[in-house]
């Protein structure tokens, strides 16, 4: 509790910082715009299977695409990792393509 | 430690999930299995985190008060993490190939050469309002902030077309953007549209967003603008436009973004469809802003509900509001029409007599005659979502 409530203030401090900055984020330089985007920050749960599945699933996208997610059974985690590997070549072996879809059904799905 | 860990979160401001949803107003049917949280990106407001690479922000509902929605406050939605990050209009160029008698590179003056077009449209994600679906879908768990009302300014793409020339025996044209996917295996997200659909007149390559330029993460500098449709088509920071002669070959087209062959774009719940199609028009919707899903509203005084009506490019001809669970329906005054292709927004005085909770529903139908289920319509990717929405006002 105490731990969280710190943590809050010391997030608030940090933002206000960065509002403070007022640029919005975006530079022009010239005709040149650029932005720099903030860092993905999502951590999973631990378990069985977080290691493997946090290296392998975010080579294209932020984790969130797995935490956002609502609960599915186990069977329809296993179709969206083989779509990963099928249609978007997501270079992840069978053998931790099984680690992965455990993972996940355990931690974010419906049973196991 | 400690320090690094807080700095990581510069931008990240964690709300907890229950402020968030209240702020949208509307509760999904199936929790998440995280917290949502309001993050600040680059040009933009607070908006309700769903992934952050590639970013998908959607827009708090409290935004579509307005009939306009600020360009700070529009939704974000990309499909491959390297987004473009840097333009630079000195060397940035539009170019036109394919079957084509010239092909042409484009400067951004140059493209400003062309005649001015501009018009208020809604755009909205093919995959808004997916949260709702029941049985749930894979696909981002979009509430219904994934859509916005925006005054669009830039030039028609057929005049861009015609200045190349497209050749006979054209059949599509395809878009891309500067966007790319991390690994070479993934397929570019390129779009396509049939030839005669890319030459309609209301189609713009648009350079403003509500008389400014775009934000990076809308697409800056131009975007495509195809009006009516939904926001799948409006490929953003579009660079490259190629006339092809032959039905086009790309994943987002021939597998991704494609609805059940039938009147509805429907199949029974769980099943799949025998034969699919690109989807293209958006269904017809209406939705109560204001006030918020399980509000305390006092008897006796008079609130005013309002919200805002849309289809795909036909006008809001009527807009039913209920009080009574669906019992009674009598009409909304309908607020200034700015055209077709906008969002009408939608007015209703009430006064509830007797404390209890109300579930209010609104149905919209366009001049086509098309409206809103009242039981949602299901399809296996999440797309159409517009079945009449139920809210609890609670009268104290
Ligand atoms: C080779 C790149 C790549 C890798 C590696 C990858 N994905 Fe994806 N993933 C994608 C792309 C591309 C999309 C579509 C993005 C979009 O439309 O926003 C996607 C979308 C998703 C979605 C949303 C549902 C859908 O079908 O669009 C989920 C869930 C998902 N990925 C989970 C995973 C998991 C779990 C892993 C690890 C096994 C993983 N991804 C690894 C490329 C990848």
């Amino acid at each position: 509790m105490k731990i969280t409530i710190l943590l809050c203030i010391g997030v608030s401090l940090v933002f206000t910082v960065m509002a403070m900055a007022g640029d919005q984020g975006v530079t022009i330089e010239g005709a040149k715009r650029s932005i720099k985007l903030p860092e993905a920050a999502v951590s999973l749960k631990e378990g069985p299977g977080m290691d493997t599945t946090s290296r392998y699933c975010r080579i294209c996208h932020s984790l969130d695409y797995i935490t956002t997610q609502q609960k599915f059974p186990k069977a329809r985690w296993q179709g969206v990792v083989t779509k990963m590997i099928k249609t978007y070549g997501a270079p992840i072996s069978k053998e931790n393509a099984d680690i992965i879809v455990d993972y996940i059904a355990t931690n974010y799905g419906i049973g196991g | 430690m400690e320090s690094k860990g807080v700095s990581r979160r510069n931008f990240i401001k964690t709300v907890g999930i229950t402020t968030a949803l209240a702020a949208t107003g509307t509760l999904p049917p199936v929790l998440y299995a995280s917290e949502r949280r309001l993050v600040t990106f680059p040009e933009k407001t607070e908006l309700l985190l769903l992934t952050s690479s590639p970013p998908q922000l959607e827009t708090p509902l409290k935004y579509f008060r307005e009939l306009i929605t600020p360009n700070e406050a529009l939704f974000v939605r990309w499909h491959l993490a390297n987004i473009p990050t840097s333009v630079d209009l000195d060397t940035w160029r539009l170019v036109v190939h394919g079957n084509v008698d010239k092909p042409i590179s484009l400067t951004f003056k140059d493209l400003k050469k062309f005649e001015k077009i501009s018009y208020t449209a809604v755009i909205q994600c093919a995959g808004n309002g997916r949260s709702f679906f029941e049985p749930p879908v894979f696909g981002g768990q979009w509430l219904n902030g994934a859509m916005g009302n925006v005054t669009w300014g830039g030039v028609r793409l057929k005049d861009v077309l015609r200045s190349a020339g497209i050749k006979s025996g054209s059949m599509e044209v395809v878009f891309k953007g500067l966007d790319k996917a991390v690994l070479p295996t993934t397929p570019g997200f390129l779009k396509s549209l049939q030839l005669d659909k890319a030459l309609e007149d209301d189609i713009i390559i648009a350079y403003e967003m509500n008389g400014q330029s775009l934000p990076m993460l809308n697409g800056f500098p131009v975007r495509l603008v195809v009006p009516g449709w939904y926001a799948t088509y409006w490929v953003k920071a579009l660079s490259d436009i190629e006339v092809i002669d032959k039905p086009s070959e790309s994943f987002w087209v021939k597998t991704a973004y494609r609805i059940p062959d039938n009147p509805c774009g429907c199949v029974e719940p769980g099943t799949a469809p025998k034969k699919s199609v690109p989807i293209n028009r958006m269904t017809t919707r209406s939705l109560l802003i204001n006030p918020e899903d399980g509000t305390r509203l006092k008897s006796g005084q008079v609130t005013e509900l309002m919200g805002v009506a849309f289809s795909g490019g036909y006008s809001i001809k009527e807009v039913l509001v209920s009080v009574d669970g669906g019992v009674n329906w009598r009409p909304a005054r309908l607020g200034k029409d700015i055209g077709r292709y906008s969002w009408i927004q939608w007015f209703y005085p009430w006064q509830p007599a007797k404390p209890g909770t109300y579930q209010v529903m609104v149905r919209a139908t366009n001049s086509i005659g098309e409206s809103q289920p009242l039981d949602g319509l299901w399809n296996p990717s999440g797309y159409l979502l517009n079945k009449i929405e139920k809210h609890n006002l609670i009268v104290i």
